[in-house]
């Protein structure tokens, strides 16, 4: 029923195909479209008339843009995948490799502690992470500090200090968060080989470095570019502690005395936000909240956020709309238990006014699926973000081929390289004129999607940081000796 | 993979030692210098530890090895989106690191070709990047892979098996370790199988216009056509 009306739709949009038209065909369409139109420059046209016949939407689309089909209810969670799972998609020899770094630490233990076992990024990555260490013989055990509400409220206020905001650091907050650490430390045993201690709320637990010859990591999720100076100051002889330190990003890390290193954050290309899906489904997702896959798709994904500049990705799509008979997805979270993420999903559906095209998505958390099918429906996907962490929504459209049109800031510009991995934008009018391009050159569009694909697949999947978590285990238990170019 | 072409029955020639087809993963390790101008980029070159120009050159070859367009060193790519200095970039992305069989060298040249370009632009020296240049330094870790080669078949089946980390580290890496102008799969034909002009054609493959896929191709290419003529 919904490919009938997609097609007479097209029929009535181009008068000659019918069939359901792939994100390049829709390029070439749009290209078609704008083929007496001279060549894109650098300078962004100033406004003009509409060069093609907007789409009248049937009404089956502006009933289901209207009453979009979201799911009430979580499903229920998938098992978390195996090691052998990954082998189509990294390769044997990837997988061999493992493996055989695995095999030579199966007599080590490891501990990791964070500060929720629920909710947030830590959380997610060590319920991918931990099942696949002990999966390779390496007992892997996790455990979650606890404290009262004055500890979180003391924590929480460092989270905001640490990335740059205002605050005042007393003595007594200092007691509190010293006095949960030192809680939770009498209560916890450390008779393993390795500690991996997440983020600042258990760093002081180093206190029992010395009731052991273990090795102790600090693995910071969080931007210390610019910390408040008292917080930092405050923690930093603690961090100093350990034999090393992880940081996300080069900017994100401090002048420590330590050993630093890099570790990108990760997706896992079998998780429901990843995973390969079924054509059928991705219709039906699109069916399910109006879009239309005749048309070419515009996408960001992210939660109702300023700092995500929704407002601006709209202002862009309204500029290519001049253009090209595109449609713009806005799909997050975050404004249904956030108050100020109210006010911006409002912000933004007055930004939208009446445009029938702009499809804006409040999604409960549990709709990785769905989120996916989007990400796969689409032609652009844009992250527009003017402040960002990793910006792991672009990890995500890479990973699916999309071509990327991403804000150059936080660590965007790792993953993408400019005009290789996708292009960079600064402005809505740059934004606007990318995406025109990407349209109108579905081949150079394609070929940022493929060497998307391999950028993630190389720096930015589960399965890489797997292997740089036991590299860095070998290294610090003296089991691998990095070898040095050859001195000249 | 696509399978292997069958190849026509051929009277094995073995090698006195076999080839060992070893791989090597990578950590990146955040350095302390960080460059805000081309001044502090060379500054940077001079004073950071061979593993960093290694990771900056090398390495990075490989972390993009996927890519055949755009600069072929992190020095160069940064002299270009961040510093807007073409020449600069496309001077220091002509070093080509296959000239060079050891760090030092292969660090006298970038400074070399940067001094040399802020003595005549004097004032790009000191402009502000649009975002800095952080020195990062790769320890590399060898590992090794179930395969091994007795004869050029079984040369053949490891090169069609291994990791496109493995083939980096024997073709590329290589150099720095042998201190040769060559490659470990150029210097096992010739030195155990008698090869030499076969190891001579794989020198000759382009690591830059190819990605690693690529390389692996043009070895196989060579190597099979090699195993149709016995």
């Amino acid at each position: 029923m919904q490919k009938k009306d997609v097609e007479q739709k097209t029929l009535r949009r181009d008068g000659q195909d019918g069939a359901q038209a792939t994100d390049g065909q829709n390029a070439a369409k749009v290209e078609n479209e704008l083929a007496e139109k001279p060549s894109p420059t650098l300078a962004p046209p100033g406004p003009r008339e509409r060069r093609f016949r907007q789409t009248e939407l049937p009404p089956h689309f502006i009933e289901r843009r209207k009453h979009p089909r979201i799911s009430t209810e979580p499903p229920p969670p998938a098992a978390p995948p195996r090691l052998e799972d990954y082998a189509p998609i990294i390769g044997r020899p990837e997988l061999d490799e493992i493996r055989f770094l695995a095999r030579q630490l199966q007599a080590k233990t490891v501990k990791m502690v964070n500060s929720t076992a629920v909710g947030g990024g830590v959380a997610e990555i060590l319920n991918r992470l931990i099942p696949l260490l002990n999966e390779l013989e390496i007992p892997t055990r996790w455990e979650v500090i606890t404290g009262g509400n004055d500890f979180f409220e003391v924590t929480k206020g460092f989270h905001n200090a640490l990335h740059g905001g205002d605050y005042h650091l007393t003595k007594q907050i200092q007691e509190i968060f010293l006095a949960y650490n030192e809680q939770n430390r009498q209560r916890m045993q450390f008779t393993e080989d390795l500690f991996v201690i997440h983020d600042p709320q258990p760093v002081g637990l180093i206190r029992s470095r010395s009731e052991n010859r273990g090795r102790w990591i600090w693995r910071c999720h969080i931007d210390l570019s610019n910390p408040h100076r008292g917080v930092w100051d405050f923690l930093k002889p603690m961090v100093g502690q350990y034999d090393a330190a992880i940081f996300s990003a080069p900017a994100f890390s401090r002048q420590l005395g330590i050993s630093q290193y890099l570790f990108f954050p990760s997706i896992d290309p079998l998780s429901e936000k990843n995973r390969d899906l079924d054509e059928n489904y991705v219709n039906k997702v699109c069916d399910d909240f109006g879009v239309d896959r005749s048309r070419p798709i515009i996408t960001q994904i992210s939660r109702f956020d300023r700092l995500k500049d929704p407002v601006g990705v709209i202002e862009a799509y309204k500029l290519v709309k001049k253009y090209a008979d595109c449609q713009l997805v806005l799909a997050g979270g975050g404004a249904t238990d956030d108050p100020e993420g109210a006010v911006v999903l409002q912000e933004v559906m007055d930004a939208a006014g009446d445009d029938p095209d702009i499809i804006i998505l409040n999604l409960p958390p549990w709709s990785a699926l769905e989120i996916n099918a989007l990400q796969r429906a689409s032609t652009v996907i844009v992250q527009k973000s003017l402040k960002e962490g990793f910006g792991l929504t672009v990890t995500e459209a890479l990973w699916k081929k999309k071509p990327v049109v991403a804000g150059a800031v936080g660590g965007i510009p790792t993953q993408v390289i400019h005009k290789l991995t996708g292009v960079l934008v600064h402005s809505v009018e740059g934004c606007a004129y990318q995406i025109r391009y990407l349209l109108t050159h579905p081949e150079f569009a394609q070929q940022l999607g493929k060497n998307g694909r391999e950028h993630a697949k190389e720096n930015f999947l589960i399965t890489v940081n797997l292997k740089r978590w036991l590299l860095l285990f070998q290294i610090l238990l003296g089991m691998a000796k990095p070898s040095l170019p050859a001195k000249g | 993979m696509a399978t292997a072409p069958q190849m026509p029955l051929m009277r094995a020639r073995w090698a006195r030692s076999p080839f060992y087809f070893n791989s090597a993963s990578h950590l990146l390790r955040i350095g302390k210098e960080k460059a805000n101008c081309l001044q502090e980029l060379l500054d940077a070159m001079r004073t950071c530890p061979d593993s960093s120009i290694f990771q900056h050159t090398f390495q990075t070859l490989e972390e993009h090895h996927f890519i055949k367009e755009g600069f072929s060193n992190d020095f160069a790519h940064w002299a270009f989106a961040a510093c807007n200095e073409v020449e600069l970039a496309e001077r220091l992305s002509s070093i080509d690191i296959r000239e060079f069989t050891s760090i030092s060298t292969l660090r006298e040249r970038l400074v070399q070709l940067t001094e040399s370009h802020l003595q005549k632009n004097p004032r790009a020296a000191t402009r502000q990047a649009m975002e800095p240049f952080y020195v990062m330094a790769a320890d590399l870790v060898v590992i090794p892979t179930p395969y091994v080669a007795r004869n050029l078949e079984e040369f053949a089946d490891g090169m069609r098996k291994v990791s496109i980390h493995s083939i980096y580290y024997h073709f590329i890496d290589a150099r720095l370790r042998l201190k040769l102008n060559s490659n470990d799969f150029s210097v096992w034909l010739d030195q155990e199988l008698d090869m030499r002009q076969a190891g001579e054609r794989l020198h000759q493959i382009d690591i830059y216009t190819s990605t690693l896929e690529g390389v692996r191709r043009s070895i196989l290419k060579v190597i099979e056509g090699e195993l149709a003529r016995d």
